[in-house]
């Protein structure tokens, strides 16, 4: 995961690129799989939550996203996802 | 039978004091597990009634006022697997993505806390031509905003 956190006159703004193949049902029939995707991303600021979204198999795959919220530089930014299958995988950037 | 009643509504109270503790604000997955069920019309893109059924679930409401915020997606996307969609809005509650053009109708559905700013993009999948539906809830306000993306290679084969 990749995640870029920048703040500016007190809005921080993040882009983050998740690993992911994001298997929607269609795909993973087609190739014989079991569709796994990312359904739940979660971004926190000292445990408070900041960006919170419930996902589906339509993100794209390795789902690239932006978001904004009122914060300062030099705080840490945590992002986190779960998928279908219970994987989670988070990462902590500090906010320039 | 008395004693186990109590017994038994002491353990339910505890549950209830724990929930709280989830790592997750809101899990619209487990909130609304079958708004992520509900279909498009795949023989019909610009046949909205799944849409519509899962802005009701959403928001309680199939009749939303015509929006006025931004949505920006691109008027003819040449890959369908990955098409940028990006809204913003001052505030929100509540935010919904949907299309017409998948098999199930919701991309994803935000919850905004108290300090951040509806200002978002991501990249979605679209099988085919079809309408990105984006639905805020302002306020206690439903407004809605769709764009109509034309899709020249679908995104969602193998």
């Amino acid at each position: 995961m990749r995640v870029k956190a920048k703040a500016k006159d007190g809005v921080v703004s993040v882009m983050a690129v998740m690993k992911h193949p994001m298997l929607s049902y269609d795909m993973a029939k087609k190739q014989g799989k079991e569709a796994n995707f990312i359904i739940k991303i979660t971004g926190k600021v000292d445990g408070k939550v900041v960006y919170d979204a419930s996902t589906s198999q339509f993100l794209s795959k390795n789902p690239f996203i932006k978001f904004k919220f009122k914060g300062e530089a030099g705080k840490e930014l945590e992002l986190s996802w779960a998928d279908l299958k219970g994987n989670t995988k988070s990462k902590k950037v500090k906010i320039k | 039978m008395e004693r186990r009643k109590f017994l038994g509504l002491g353990a339910g109270l505890a549950a209830l004091s724990l929930a709280p503790v989830s790592v997750w604000a809101k899990d619209y997955r487990k909130e609304l597990p079958n708004v992520w069920k509900i279909k498009n019309n795949e023989a019909d893109a610009n046949d909205l009634k799944g849409v519509n059924e899962a802005i009701k679930a959403i928001f309680g409401t199939d009749k939303p006022e015509e929006g006025k915020f931004k949505l920006k997606a691109p008027d003819i996307a040449e890959n369908g697997a990955v098409v940028p969609v990006s809204f913003t809005l001052e505030k929100a509650k509540k935010v919904a993505l949907l299309q017409s053009a998948n098999p199930e109708c919701v991309v994803a559905i935000w919850d905004i806390p108290e300090g951040a700013i509806p200002d978002y993009a991501v990249r979605i999948k679209m099988k085919k031509t079809g309408k990105v539906i984006v639905v805020a809830d302002v306020d206690g306000k439903i407004y809605k905003v769709e764009k109509n993306v034309k899709v020249t290679a679908g995104g969602c084969g193998g």
